[in-house]
Order: C-alpha cells, then structure tokens, then sequence
C-alpha cells in the first residue's frame, strides 16, 4: 500500500467514523424523549398567530418540551375544553377567560397553580394588579396567571371625526371623554349622511357588553353583598336607561339590526363604537382606515368599564413532568406578554405595560387607562344565564318594548331563579 | 349449512355493518338521553348525578324559555313545510312540462342545495342586511324604505323561512320531478281520450299517483323542519328577543352553555313526542285522503 493509498484509506476511515458517531450522537438526541404539552386556545384571529410564534420561540429554546396547540373558536371552546377535561383527556395547558374560571373550577377541571409565583423562578405576584390576581384565586389558591387584561373601550373613527371639525388644536381627532362631548359627537357625525349612505357617531356592538362597560360609572352591579341578582339596582336602570335614550330619544344610533355595528364601524359608516381591546387585530388588516383608542368616555358619575382576562390554566391531574414544562412555558409567556399585547391585548403584568414599546401603542396603552376602574363580570357559575337576562333587558330597551326598570326587573327574577336552582343542584354533589 | 341458513346469515353481514353503528351511534345515544331525562346532571357539578323522576318533565311544563322555543319551531314549521312542498311541486311540474334543458335548470336549481348552511346563512345575511344589504339596497333605489327582515320580530321568522326555501326547494322538487317522471304515460293518455282537462288530470291522476312520494317529502320536511337549528341560529342568534329561538338551539344551549344535560334530555324527548304527533297527524290526514 502507497502512502496515497494509506491516506485515503485513513480519510476514509475518518469519514466513516465519523459518520457513524454523528448518527449515534443524532439517535441518542432523537431518543431523549420530549414533553409534549397540549395547548388549547380560542385564538382563531390574527392573535392566534403572534401565539404560534411565540410557542415556536418556546419551542427552539426548549428542546425537551414541545407545545402544540390547537385553536377552537370560542362559542365551541368551552363545550369541548369542560367535557373533554371531565375525563382526564383535555389538553395539559389552556386557556380560560377570568369570567369563566368559576365554572371551570367547580368541575375540576383546573389545578391549584400556586408554586407558579414561588421561588427564584416565580412569577412576582407583585407584577399583577390584586384586583385581576383575585379574579383567578378560589379558596386563597391561585388556579391560574392572568396572561392579559381586555377592557372595553372606544374605538373612534378619526376622519370621521375630524370631517366634521372635532378635532384638537394641533389638528388631530378630539376623542370625547364625556357624556355631552359623547352626545355631541355621536350627533355631528350624523351630519355625513347622505340620501343614500346613511352615517351614524355611534352604533350599538355586542349589547350585553356595551350596557356592563357602563354599570361601573353608574354604580350599578350584578349582585348584590349577599350574593343574590340585584340586577334591577338603581345604578343599572341608570346605566340602561341612558343605553335606551341613544335609540328612543335621541335617535343617535341605528336601527337594531342583529348588532352589526362593528361592521358598520369597520365599513367607516359609524363613527365610534364600544369595543374589546381585542378587536384592534381585525382593525389592523384595514389598510384606509384611521383610528385612535380611547377609555371608554364617563357618561355616569365617574370613569368605569368592563374588562375579563385571558388566563392560563393547567389540568388537574397531570403528571409533575409536564406541569413543569406547562409551568415553564407559562412563564416564557407572560415574561414575553409584550408580544402578545402587539396582538391587541393589554398585559397583565404591570412590568411590561410600563415598558416604552407597551407605551407606543396607543390603542392597547389608551385602553390600558382604564384598568384602576375596570369591572369584572360576577364570578358565578350561572354567568351565561345571568348574562341572557341582561342581553334581553337590554334589547327590550332598545327595541322600545319596555322600559328599563320594568326589563331589569324581569331580567333579575329570572337570574335568581338560576341561581337559586344551581345551588340547590351544587349543594346536591357530592363535590 | 344449508342454503337457507347461507342466505339468511349473507343477509346479516350485509346488515352488520349498519347495525352496528346503528347500535352505537343511535340506539345508544337515544337509552342515555331517555335516562339523562330522569336525572339532574350537571357538568360543572361533579358526581351530581341524581335520579329526580319526572321533575324535568315538571319544570318544562312551567318553562317559559320553553313554551316560546316550542312556539317559534311551530311557526317555522308551519310556515316552512307548505311553502316548501308548494314550491317544490311548482317547480317539479314546470321541469317535467320541460322538453329542452331540464337537465340543467334542475342542476340549477337543485345548486343551492349543495351549499352548507353556514355558507347559506352568511350570504343571506348580506342580502337581509338593514344599512348594505342587496334587497334594501334595491328597495333604496325603487323609492322604498328600508326594511328590517331580521330584526323585525313579524318578519325575522318568514325571512328564515324564505332562506331555507332558497336552500332545500331543489332537493324536494328533484325528489317529486323523479316521481313524476315514474307516472306511466298510459294514464294520462287514457284519461285525456276520455276527456279529462289538466285540472282532472292533476287532481285525479298525477296527484294520487304521487302519494307515497309526497308523503315522504311531507314527513322528513317536517321532522327536519322541527329540528330547525343552524337556520336561526346562524342568521338571528335566535332574535330578535329570542322570537326565533327553536326548541334545538335552547336544547343545545341548556346542554352546552348551561351544563344541564339531563334537563336538556327532557327537552329532546319532549320534541320527539310533538314531531310524533304531527307526523301521526300527517299520517292519518294521507290515509285518510287514500280512503
């Protein structure tokens, strides 16, 4: 054998070994096993993208866990999150608004997360506001962390508004912050109709929403101390009747047509609307579109709105190697929440709100205004049924059927006879 | 084995396949729900199950909710299975009286059919539309007013029902220009030597040759007009002020927004017990129409 041949014999040898400890070395990384964690979620809109980027992030960082996730939408979700997490099949990690944990939590489908905030590692449970953090706590524990903070707020058409000259001194759109400016507003856009292209300041969305965005400036409530439906409070009747007013009054607003005001409001046919945080992703796709955030303006006494939070919770029942990595993947996300606010979200965590990038949004920022008056919806479990009631008050009012106090009056009769019947049901369970 | 053996057991495993999901998918289902409707049952309550007798079927009784769901899917009915199979036959006859292109104007008209509700429901959304839809914006330019098809509690159900017609007529007509179209030709003609005019010979011939046909159409048009879900649920959410609601759509809701199944059990049985009766009603009006 030549000295070529020796080297190439060598080169050879070289190569083959090494071959062969690259395919060792790749079958003994394939083989160390994953933790796969199931994360569900309602973000079917442009928000469910920035998520899928951001457990892509989590993903390359953490090559021992792999979180996939899968998008219902949310008048589904619920359905399949409860029945599948009855028996144990439900995913790892998912998502459940503020509002809904109550129920979530009688059925047991969600675990006591509290190490979460514990330890070197925890997350400052400082960070939060106390008033969002009790809205995941059942019996001193917590059963999840608040991801995010969607207030109502009010999304205002600035060409509209400054075509008919509300605007600031520097030109820009004045947003009104108060029941006359509101009313004046609302009244001056009207003024862009044409015979054929009817124009509205102000149109109802999702009324339910739009009537709790004002029950906290009014006062008003759902329950009262002792837990039972006090719907037909004076602050309520308050709160509705000005609701009612914009239509059988004022004639301010558009006919009831199955509440297409976000649609007419995307169409720039009215003029602003009450809305989620959250529909600032649908507003981002319009390109021609002009638009500015604002608190919801104080039409009652004092400022006030609605608000609920995304939360991410846990299964009960899981085994402790994929809670770590669910815990550890909860973390990434709320450390990282300022991605998720780009989504059209507001953080949960105060840290991040006062970062200069959280700043330089202003639809998320100017909504985030309103979080020392937010409300939460009640934490009861008969919320959907409540909520009806208030849904079909509200129309009646609308509707000019009947008149506020009459409607509320209805509507808490038949909430207390819900809630009346499901404790009655719960305190038959043997949970 | 002997032959006989041999054919009736091919006939069984034939049958199996069916059977066997006819067992797990239907039979099963229908035992829990006849059980679930004795029992409270809540989702949120673990471990609630409770046998409360006929205490659902009580608390239905006084069910306002109810009574207003039964009303609205009686409407819909009533308004929908006539139309539908007026409609139907109109069509039918016209198709059949056809010597050239029939073939298309029925793939025409048998073409909505082939669309989901969902998509049914989101086109006619726009087409009912108050602010930009087409009807308002024809009426617009005819001078008219414009008109609230959805959120006006006279017209929300009719324009359901105009909806669905536009859905479903094709599938009906097609069934009755196939049955039509089955009547052997040596009646008629015999009839018209013997004089008979049109009227004569639709009231005496086509007609009582259709029979059996139009008494299926009648009855699963019925049994799916009383299931009436997606239409309304999709196009009004049940509005306005639930005027539109059908018994499915508040037995969906009782189940799976409120977590009641055992309450929702009840209603389901007492739906069928109403499609029963109709049906039995239809039934005995056919025979009787045969006697």
């Amino acid at each position: 054998m030549n000295a070529r041949s020796s080297i190439g014999l060598l080169g050879l040898t070289c190569l083959v070994l090494g071959l062969v400890r690259a395919d060792v070395f790749s079958l003994a990384t394939a083989k160390k096993p994953k933790v796969e964690i199931s994360f569900w979620n309602g973000f079917t809109g442009p928000d469910g993208r920035v998520m899928l980027e951001m457990i892509r992030d989590f993903n390359k960082e953490n090559p021992d866990v792999e979180i996939s996730m899968q998008r219902i939408a949310w008048a589904l979700y619920y359905n399949k999150v409860m029945v599948s997490g009855l028996d144990g099949r439900g995913p790892e990690l998912f998502v459940v608004h503020a509002s809904a944990l109550t129920r979530m939590h009688r059925a047991g489908i969600v675990a006591d997360d509290d190490d979460i905030f514990q330890g070197p590692s925890g997350i400052p449970q400082s960070d939060f506001d106390p008033y969002v953090l009790e809205q995941t706590m059942f019996g001193g524990h917590h059963s999840a962390v608040p991801l995010d903070i969607h207030p109502q707020g009010m999304f205002c058409n600035s060409d509209m508004l400054k075509n008919v000259g509300i605007v600031n001194s520097d030109g820009t759109a004045r947003v009104p912050v108060n029941r006359t400016e509101f009313i004046a507003a609302a009244r001056g856009m009207m003024k862009l109709s044409t015979s054929l292209d009817a124009k509205f300041g102000f149109a109802l969305t999702a009324w339910q929403n739009n009537f709790m965005s004002l029950l906290p400036q009014f006062d008003g409530h759902y329950l009262d101390a002792n837990g039972r439906a006090d719907l037909n409070n004076p602050g309520n009747v308050a709160a509705l009747t000005f609701l009612g007013s914009l239509r059988n009054g004022m004639h301010l607003i558009p006919p009831p047509d199955n509440q297409m005001g976000w649609v007419g409001y995307r169409q720039q046919k009215v003029g602003m609307v009450f809305e989620g945080v959250y529909m600032l992703g649908d507003l981002l796709r319009l390109k021609d579109m002009h638009y500015v955030g604002a608190p919801i303006p104080t039409i009652g006494n004092h400022p006030g709105t609605l608000a609920d939070s995304h939360c991410l919770c846990i299964r009960s029942g899981i085994d402790l190697k994929k809670r770590e990595a669910a815990q550890r993947f909860i973390r990434f996300l709320s450390a990282n929440s300022i991605r998720w606010a780009a989504a059209g979200q507001v953080p949960a965590r105060r840290s991040v709100r006062a970062l200069d990038a959280f700043k330089k949004m202003q639809v998320q920022s100017a909504f985030a205004k309103q979080i020392p008056f937010m409300k939460y919806p009640p934490r009861i479990t008969t919320l959907f049924e409540l909520g009806l009631e208030v849904q079909l008050a509200v129309e009646k009012v609308i509707r000019g059927t009947a008149q506020p106090k009459e409607a509320l009056d209805i509507a808490n009769t038949n909430a207390q006879r819900a809630m009346d019947r499901d404790a009655e049901q719960s305190a038959g369970s043997k949970r | 084995m002997n032959y006989h053996t041999r054919r009736r057991l091919t006939g069984f495993v034939f049958l199996a396949p069916y059977f066997l999901s006819f067992c797990c998918f239907l039979l099963l289902p229908i035992l829990v729900a006849a059980g679930l409707a004795f029992m409270r049952f809540d989702l949120t309550a673990k471990n609630s199950i409770q046998l409360v007798g006929v205490q659902n079927f009580r608390e239905l009784m006084k069910d306002s909710y109810f009574a207003q769901a039964l009303l609205a899917t009686c409407r819909y009915a009533i308004l929908m299975v006539p139309s539908l199979i007026i409609s139907a036959f109109a069509i039918a006859l016209g198709l059949n009286s056809m010597s050239r292109g029939r073939d298309l104007m029925r793939a025409l008209i048998y073409l909505p059919g082939m669309f989901t509700i969902a998509v049914t429901a989101i086109l006619w959304q726009w087409f009912y539309n108050l602010e930009f839809g087409l009807f308002n914006f024809l009426l617009k330019h005819l001078g008219s007013a414009p008109v609230s098809w959805l959120s006006d509690k006279r017209l929300a159900m009719p324009s359901i029902v105009v909806m669905a017609l536009w859905w479903t007529a094709g599938g009906a007509s097609v069934v009755l220009l196939t049955a039509l179209q089955q009547i052997p030709r040596m009646y008629i003609e015999a009839a018209a030597l013997d004089g008979a005019n049109a009227g004569q010979l639709f009231w005496r011939i086509t007609l009582p040759l259709l029979r059996p046909v139009l008494f299926f159409v009648v009855v699963t048009n019925t049994i799916g007009a009383f299931q009436m879900f997606p239409q309304a649920s999709l196009l009004t959410q049940g509005g306005p002020l639930l005027s539109t609601r059908g018994v499915v759509q508040y037995m969906y809701e009782t189940a799976f927004n409120n977590y009641r199944l055992g309450y929702a059990a009840s209603i389901s049985w007492a739906l069928t017990l109403v499609i029963v009766v109709f049906i039995s009603a239809q039934f005995f009006a056919f025979r009787r129409i045969a006697d």
